[in-house]
């Protein structure tokens, strides 16, 4: 079969002349000679859409994709700071145009509501709360966004609106469409709740700051990033909550949207300690032509109690006040990842004993490390070979090795520690005998001692043992 | 001998100016306490510790001393350790006495960031000392540090460590460190009659020491990896005893030493 072209998209004015979507390639150039083509690109577009999406987050927190071509924004609790849900969406309205995008849209009750209005009632529909009802009834049952199979059902009963589907009795639409139709039709009305993909999960941990005149000066920029945390933490204080992580959005006039984060060791809501961890970063905010909107979101919310800082030792630092920005001010700066506390993991296998814990995290429930099996000072990260081991007998710990090129002569060992892989992680036909570890702990003549295994086991002709250094005691 | 202590402390009062009178941590051992000014080594000062061949590069008998040293001061707060080379093991350090849960690990992508994140780390309330493996200090990064150390009395450790190896540099002269040990390994005595090995040995070198005296001797960790009981250890001792001194540079005992059960 060949494969045919077909017309993915289709402007205004070619739609004008007669042009839709679904048509032959060949066709539609045969009905407009001198149509303008182009490849379709559903990778771009969806990058784009994903980019508005990320515009949207200035209207509300919650947004959804809804493939190829729709979004759909939560919001509820949002309106209020346009005055009423008809100055937000003629806002979003005025926006959109702005950027030249063509568009539609609608408010509603539920997702479903709102989808067939956008789709198929006037422009910038808005229902009344509980009333989709009735502005569903006459829109054509497309609205309802119906499975494939249903539609061929309702276009043979000569059902043309929404209306007379929904005087059908529940029981015989069930029976007649199937459940998907029963669902979608429940959906649009707002007796089924309907699971949306938010792009961002909902946090009602949000603040917004908008400004008459776009700022761009950097001490600008820092006084607002003042000014919203203290707006956002003026409610974490009032809850009695504390968050572990502030995002920040610079939304510039051109439409781009620039994110910041910070991280706290423990749950915080200082103001100024949140803006300070935000400065040094500020620089690498570009305001374009100007910022216009300042949005500050926080993640990880938990309760924290204003505990008292303890009376009877007043020398004693809580860790609020020392070690908590400290450890703030260093993930803040290196990364994440380069500040931690070993914590112990239930493991034989040396490199998998320990794992890096959040620094003030509580300790966890593993047991602990046991102290009366030497390990190493320096542990490899990956075990070097040796080469040139001598051992009197093949089972015995090597009397002679080298070692990056020096020959170390053994003068004690102890010995050995015999490691297993962990075999009940893993598939069962994995496991290989050259995968057991004998470790010996060796002090070699000037009295350096060291940490050396053999992988493998004698005997086995197909892989011989070999010998590697792990650590080094010191 | 009195007579001398107070006169030590007097020169130590003008050496320290303005700085308040800093507290010492004592070996517990005479011989080692009678070298460092204020009988134990001062709290409060940033301290040099290197090794010597191969140890430059993996540090790890420096790391070994520096962790027996920093075990008493854990009880007094947290230890940060910054590193340029993630390979220090935390079980490895348990062994030693050194308690891992008031370790904090800090991993710097360079020299500059190593030295100022000790710094930073040494102002914080609640550290009572940081580690840093840095590979050369000059004199201004050595002020800082010391400026940094008498904001809150904490410690700092310095373990020379070229991390990944390289061709050597030329040792710094000038030093703002209180004191700067040169460590090694040295090897161990296993008691009568017991196979494998001793518990660790080090032959330690005080090179240099403000207001004290320089030094050498073979000590030994002589309660590494042997279970929980030198977990009640007190503030003042070190987890470190003294074999041998080697104060006039000769070698170990010909006859090895043995350690009374």
């Amino acid at each position: 079969m060949r494969a045919v072209r077909r017309v993915s998209a289709v402007s205004l004015e070619a739609a004008r002349l007669g042009l839709n979507v679904g048509q032959k390639a060949t066709d539609a150039l045969a009905l407009v000679p001198d149509l303008v083509t182009a490849e379709a690109e559903p990778e771009a577009d969806a990058a784009a859409l994903t980019a508005l999406a990320d515009w949207c987050v200035r209207f509300s927190p919650a947004v959804a994709v809804d493939a190829p071509d729709g979004l759909f924004l939560d919001i509820t609790g949002v309106d209020h700071l346009w005055n009423g849900e008809a100055a937000l969406l003629a806002d979003l309205r005025a926006r959109l145009a702005a950027n030249g995008l063509p568009f539609r849209c609608a408010i509603a009750d539920t997702p479903g509501a709102a989808w067939a209005l956008a789709h198929f009632a006037q422009d910038g529909a808005i229902a009344p709360p509980g009333g989709q009802g009735g502005l569903l009834a006459p829109l054509p049952p497309a609205a309802l966004r119906l499975p494939p199979e249903t539609w061929a059902q309702v276009e043979r009963l000569g059902l043309r609106q929404v209306g007379q589907l929904m005087s059908i009795p529940r029981g015989p639409f069930a029976r007649r469409f199937g459940r998907a139709a029963m669902t979608r039709l429940d959906q649009a009305l707002g007796r089924e709740r309907e699971a949306l993909t938010f792009r961002r999960p909902p946090n009602p941990w949000f603040a917004r700051l908008a400004f008459a005149e776009p700022i761009s000066a950097p001490e600008d920029m820092a006084r607002v990033t003042t000014d919203v945390a203290a707006k956002l933490c003026a409610r974490l204080e009032t809850e009695g909550q504390g968050a572990r992580r502030f995002e920040i959005c610079f939304h510039r006039v051109d439409g781009k949207a620039l994110p910041l984060e910070i991280g706290l060791a423990l749950p915080g809501r200082d103001p100024a300690r949140i803006a300070k961890l935000f400065a040094p970063k500020l620089e690498t905010v570009d305001p374009g032509f100007g910022i216009e909107v300042v949005t500050l979101a926080g993640h990880a919310v938990e309760p924290i109690s204003g505990r008292q800082a303890r009376l009877d030792k007043a020398r004693e630092a809580t860790v609020e006040e020392g070690l908590a920005p400290l450890v703030d001010r260093l993930t803040n700066r290196l990364g994440e990842d380069r500040v931690w506390r070993a914590a112990p993991v239930e493991s034989h296998v040396p490199e998998l004993a320990q794992r890096r814990a959040r620094p003030l995290a509580p300790p966890s429930e593993a047991r602990a490390w046991d102290r009366e099996v030497p390990r190493p000072t320096r542990l490899f990260r990956r075990p070097e070979p040796l080469e040139a081991v001598m051992a009197i007998t093949p089972d015995d710990p090597p009397s002679q090795f080298r070692w990056r090129g020096q020959v170390h002569r053994v003068r004690r060992a102890e010995g050995p520690e015999r490691i297993g892989e962990e075999w009940w992680k893993g598939a069962i036909e994995d496991v290989r005998t050259d995968h057991v570890r004998d470790y010996y702990r060796v002090e070699d003549e000037a009295g350096a001692r060291f940490w050396l295994f053999r992988s493998g086991l004698y005997g086995d002709a197909q892989t011989p043992p070999k010998w590697w250094l792990h650590g080094l005691f010191g | 001998m009195s007579d001398f202590r107070a006169l030590r402390a007097k020169i130590a009062a003008i050496e320290a100016g303005a700085r308040a009178e800093s507290e010492s941590l004592p070996f517990g051992d005479g011989a080692i306490d009678a070298c460092l000014p204020g009988g134990g080594l001062p709290l409060g000062r940033w301290h040099e510790i290197g090794g010597a061949g191969m140890e430059v590069e993996t540090a790890a008998a420096p790391t070994a001393f520096t962790a027996l040293l920093a075990a008493p001061l854990t009880r007094r707060g947290e230890v940060v350790w910054v590193l340029r080379r993630d390979d220090l093991c935390a079980a490895g350090l348990l062994g030693l006495g050194f308690p891992p849960e008031r370790l904090i690990q800090v991993c710097a992508r360079d020299e500059a960031e190593a030295l100022s994140v000790m710094e930073d780390a040494l102002a914080t309330v609640g550290v009572a000392a940081v580690v840093g493996e840095v590979e050369a200090c000059d004199l201004t990064a050595g002020r800082r540090l010391q400026l940094a150390c008498e904001k809150r009395g904490a410690t700092g450790f310095l373990i020379r460590r070229r991390p990944y190896g390289g061709s050597a540099r030329r040792e710094a002269t000038g030093s703002a460190a209180a004191t700067r040990w040169r460590v090694a390994s040295a090897p161990s005595e296993p008691p009568a009659g017991e196979f494998g090995l001793g518990a660790p040995r080090f032959t330690v070198e005080l090179e240099r020491c403000r207001g004290g005296r320089t030094g050498a001797w073979l000590l030994e960790a002589s309660q590494a990896f042997s279970g929980a009981h030198d977990l009640e250890m007190t503030d003042v001792a070190h987890p470190l005893r003294l074999v041998a001194d080697l104060g006039d540079r000769q070698l170990a005992p010909a006859q090895p030493f043995r350690r009374v059960a």
